[in-house]
């Protein structure tokens, strides 16, 4: 970010030079994605799943290094993140009403698990520490292509996947028994529901920073709660949200000169901030 | 056996409970095209337990359940088992009912046209864009029985599917259920502890009584003259002379 005043010329030639256009697009796929997928994460009241996931991932890296270093097995860090975050949201797949307590405690022992573990694993690969964090979590400043590229592919797919089966999803969400009656893959779209959100989370994060990613996960998606009775009308203003607050984040944190991950949280609460108020001001219907 | 044969779905020495332990004795049942039948009992009994039994969202704690392959089912819970976070209206929800097996991946523009019948049919029109967690008990007990008209099944479960409704507007969901099975030939199991409405409607009655470990099923003036049944509801005679 430059320390001098910034202006809109400086930003149009950067985004011309390929500089800027690449975190932009970035965050505002990943804003876009997170938002719709955050309507389903905040409906099921784990919105603390992001950050967990993104611990789980971490884990990952550790093992992977610890691994390498250990047992002298190359095992990609990126991979083995994306699979840790895979196997820790099968945990909520998983029929957990059967259990006396509530998929929030379930979170919390599983996001214990994977901080201690990681510490646990970071004590035993010290001298590789410092690269957990850069493979881990990006700055958002500058995204590189296989990430920008891995956003773009995983977040489409997800938005690709919730629009075939919209409507199935909603079912089995709403009335997890009515569905299974009336045969619905229940299980299934559940599992694959968390996949998309594993996924997404997993690549966005590397790409952009815990922060951002769990802004984009929670906050467009409270707005659009917020302002909308309907379904259809939550998931569209969830996702334009994020998208607004993934690109106008990064032009706030230009001009301000600020940290851009900040900056998109702090655009996204902006933007919930004046859902709220509209929302006092004009009752709804 | 003959009967359970040509049955839409029959129970056959089921015993139902959770984590294994039966909470009611062991009964068979065979239900038949068209008819009627009412579950009644008092509390902890394990209606609601037989239903979800029956609908394979319990195992059994010992027997079986067999029903004929492809059978369209449709269930109405007790009203507290929906979430009312969701933003949704009230005929999104019924529309919900037109959905089966993978239905759901065929893309479908507007609503489906049962949904408006199944309003009427259940005099729900009034409140249909109206979101259903700003409804009253009742009126959600109306949408929850619109999703199930629209949703055309060939047997219907409902578990206290009038409870939150006056007496008026009770009575009107069960003529709604009685035409379903007429119109449709919808075979119907419901939970209710409305007994006049029990002797007006139900061709046959299931009275779960766990206290003496007996489940009664027949005719439903043969159940409700039950010394059994008597033991069960002291003031049903009152009750049933009030409807």
């Amino acid at each position: 970010m430059p320390h001098s005043v910034a202006t809109w010329a400086e930003l149009v030639e950067g985004w011309q030079l390929g500089i800027y256009r690449d975190p932009i697009v970035c965050g505002l796929v990943a804003g876009l994605a997170l938002g719709y997928l955050g309507v389903f994460v905040v409906l099921r009241r784990m919105v603390f799943i992001t950050a967990a996931v993104s611990q789980a991932a971490g884990m990952g890296v550790a093992l992977a290094f610890f691994v390498q270093i250990h047992l002298g097995l190359g095992v990609s860090p990126v991979i083995s993140a994306i699979g840790m975050a895979l196997l820790f949201t099968l945990v909520f797949s998983l029929p957990l009403e059967r259990l006396p307590v509530s998929r929030e405690a379930v979170l919390g022992v599983a996001y214990i698990a994977a901080w201690s573990s990681s510490v646990m694993l970071g004590d035993r690969i010290s001298q590789e520490a410092h690269d957990i964090s850069s493979i881990l979590f990006g700055t958002a400043v500058l995204v590189r292509s296989e990430d920008l590229y891995a956003v773009l592919a995983v977040s489409f797919g997800a938005l690709l996947f919730h629009g075939i089966a919209h409507r199935g999803i909603a079912f089995a969400l709403f009335d997890p028994e009515g569905a299974r009656v009336q045969r619905l893959p229940v299980r299934l779209l559940d599992l694959a529901s968390w996949v998309c959100i594993a996924l997404v989370v997993s690549v966005a994060t590397r790409a952009l920073g815990v922060l951002p990613v769990f802004a984009f996960a929670v906050l467009p998606a409270t707005a659009g709660l917020l302002a909308f009775g309907r379904l259809r009308w939550v998931l569209l203003t969830a996702s334009a949200l994020g998208a607004l607050a993934g690109a106008g984040g990064y032009v706030v944190a230009f001009f301000l000169s600020l940290p851009v991950g900040a900056c998109q949280a702090a655009v996204a609460a902006a933007l919930l901030a004046a859902i709220w108020l509209a929302r006092s001001l004009v009752p709804r219907a | 056996m003959a009967s359970q044969q040509s049955a839409l779905l029959a129970c056959q020495q089921l015993r139902v409970g959770h984590a294994g332990r039966a909470i009611a004795p062991p009964f068979d049942l065979a239900i038949r095209e068209g008819e009627l039948i009412a579950v009644v009992g008092r509390n902890g009994t394990g209606k609601s337990t037989w239903f979800r039994t029956v609908l394979g969202l319990l195992a059994p704690v010992s027997g079986s359940v067999t029903m004929r392959p492809g059978l369209r089912l449709s269930y109405v819970a007790q009203r507290a088992q929906l979430d009312p976070l969701y933003p949704l209206l009230a005929r999104d929800v019924v529309a919900m009912g037109c959905e089966r097996g993978a239905s759901f991946t065929r893309p479908r523009w507007g609503e489906p046209a049962a949904v408006p019948a199944a309003l009427e049919r259940v005099g729900a029109t009034a409140f249909a864009s109206r979101p259903y967690r700003a409804l009253s008990e009742g009126q959600k007990q109306r949408v929850l029985l619109a999703r199930l008209y629209a949703s055309d099944p060939e047997l219907a479960l409902l578990d206290e599917p009038t409870s939150a409704m006056d007496a008026v507007a009770e009575r009107e969901a069960l003529v709604a259920i009685d035409a379903l099975r007429k119109e449709r030939g919808t075979s119907v199991l419901v939970v209710s502890h409305y007994l006049g409405s029990i002797r007006e409607f139900a061709d046959r009655v299931v009275l779960l009584d766990s206290a003496c470990e007996t489940v009664l099923i027949g005719e439903t003036k043969e159940v409700l003259d039950h010394a059994v049944f008597h033991r069960n509801y002291p003031q049903a005679d009152d009750v049933c002379e009030a409807h």
